[in-house]
């Protein structure tokens, strides 16, 4: 892949906390309409990474682009405001605002942040909900919806950014088995419309239909990086095969 | 009935300087009250910013007036702010009198002291919150500034309502060393009483009632507001 057709261009990325290096030389290219999946063990720096593009946490060492923004030039949280706008991000508990609805939750940043007209983000709200299939729950709060109901509005409110790339941080790790399905749907349907996602998971069925591209982190490093199929059937790396045969 | 006379309590006189303390009372709780909350909400505020400096005065002011007794606070308040020497002309009488009177004084000195209070619960409010709640306000674009008003300060408020009504409460209560420095609240008045009437015991029972049904207004209406503000999941929201 070219370089300059890449949405997201990592390159040769540092971080540490304290003395403790986290990230050890990420590099890692995203193209518009990309799945990438990111799986590894535990620690191994994944939600790391995802926070570094879109800038949540700055970097020590290296080069990050999303579309336009030079991310690791950015200093202030307003120089950050329209790349937050062009990366929304979801969590994986969630992350709801507990003081506002559903449907309020949804319509806080575009209207806040954005600033763009209330009715008309009232509308894409509500659209938003139906899509994640939670029209009937436009005015519970956050806790009283269950954790699978939780995660789709948080979807739906990152999606009310109208980003061009959604980073998911192990979305699925907190629901049990029968809201995983729920969300996953979600996300599919969100892969199949083109939106440009990064995905942390644990979810290897998952990353094997969906993404186009399976990433391996481990201490700090990709180590492997492949398409699924390959990635699954044929891993290169010692490190991956071991991983593959822990949790496959 | 037991014994207790309130024959006194149908004169007029009497029954003027109970009305007269009920309504000074309230007015120096009111007054000190809000600009309590004032200062805890730019004390509190101060402190988010992390600024070294502004950070050891809010610090230092939370201290001294949170680890000393609130009337000594009222008698410095008193003696100092008192005797400054500022002095305006009464237009009315033409005669000099202290800028900061009695009342003025205690208003202060309670302000002060509650406003430290509040300081406390509204800092603990915001450090409660959860830190993937920050996280993912900054990861919608909010700036500090509308991310602590439209995220940080509507949950540390519900969170902080049962310690402001403490301090709210407890406040109220200490109206009352103001008749110390001779403001003629309840406390004052029911004094005056007394020593004109000795019965002791009756008037002390009678205010007892009053204060009881004051601050019990003031511990209704924080309730209210508690349940106004909660929101399911935290606090009073179920
Ligand atoms: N703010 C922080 N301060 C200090 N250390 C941190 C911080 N955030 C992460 N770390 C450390 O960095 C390492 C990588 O963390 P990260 O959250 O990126 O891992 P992960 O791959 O997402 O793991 P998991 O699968 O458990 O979520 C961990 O050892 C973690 O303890
Ligand atoms: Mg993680």
């Amino acid at each position: 892949m070219n370089r300059s057709d890449a949405l997201i261009e990592i390159d040769g990325i540092r971080k540490s906390f304290g003395t403790f290096e986290v990230l050890k030389g990420i590099s890692l290219n995203v193209s518009k309409g990309e799945a990438v999946c990111i799986i590894g063990p535990s620690g191994s720096g994944k939600s790391t990474i995802l926070r570094c593009i879109n800038g949540l946490i700055p970097i020590n060492e290296g080069f990050i682009r999303v579309g336009n923004h030079r991310v690791h030039e950015m200093r202030s949280e307003k120089a950050m405001r329209p790349l937050r706008h062009q990366v929304a991000m979801v969590f994986q508990q969630y992350n709801l605002f507990p003081h506002r609805t559903a449907l309020e939750n949804i319509m806080m940043a575009p209207i806040q942040v954005l600033g763009h007209d209330k009715a008309e983000v009232e509308d894409r709200a509500r659209k938003l909900l139906a899509k994640v299939r939670l029209s009937e729950k436009a005015d519970s709060y956050p806790g009283q919806l269950s954790g699978g109901q939780q995660q789709r509005v948080a979807i739906a409110r990152a999606l009310a950014m109208q980003p061009d790339i959604i980073l998911f941080d192990e979305v699925t790790a907190a629901l049990d088995p029968e809201t995983v399905k729920e969300v996953l749907f979600t996300i599919r349907q969100l892969v199949e419309e083109g939106l440009t996602c990064v995905l942390v998971t644990h979810e290897m069925k998952f990353a094997r239909e969906v993404s186009h591209r399976v990433c391996f982190t481990d201490r700090g490093m990709i180590v492997e990086s492949a398409p699924p199929a390959e990635f699954f059937d044929n891993p290169q790396d010692p490190r991956t095969r071991e991983f593959l045969g822990q949790v496959l | 009935m037991f014994g207790l006379d309130y024959s006194w309590l149908s004169d007029p006189a009497y029954q003027q300087w109970l009305l007269k303390g009920i309504l000074n009372t309230i007015e120096l709780a009111a007054l000190s009250s809000c600009a309590a909350v004032i200062i805890g909400l730019v004390g509190a505020l101060a402190l988010t910013l992390r600024i070294f400096w502004l950070d050891a005065i809010v610090e230092l002011f939370v201290e001294v007036f949170r680890n000393t007794p609130p009337l000594l606070q009222m008698l410095f308040a008193y003696f100092t702010l008192s005797t400054l020497g500022l002095k305006v002309t009464d237009p009315s009488t033409g005669l000099s009198v202290p800028l900061l009177s009695a009342f003025a004084c205690a208003s202060i000195s309670l302000s002060l002291f509650g406003g430290a209070l509040a300081i406390e619960a509204f800092r603990s409010g915001i450090e409660t919150m959860p830190r993937s709640i920050i996280e993912a306000a900054r990861s919608l674009g909010y700036s500090r500034w509308s991310r602590f008003w439209k995220v940080e300060a509507p949950i540390a408020a519900r969170i902080c309502l049962p310690a402001l009504t403490n301090i709210l409460t407890n406040l109220f209560k200490t109206t009352s060393q103001a008749s110390v420095i001779t403001v003629p609240e309840l406390m004052y008045y029911a004094g005056q009483i007394y020593n004109d009437t000795f019965r002791t015991l009756e008037v002390m029972i009678l205010v007892l009632l009053i204060y009881v049904s004051l601050v019990s207004i003031v511990t209704f209406a924080m309730a209210r507001l508690e349940r106004w503000m909660a929101f399911p999941g935290y606090g009073k929201g179920h």
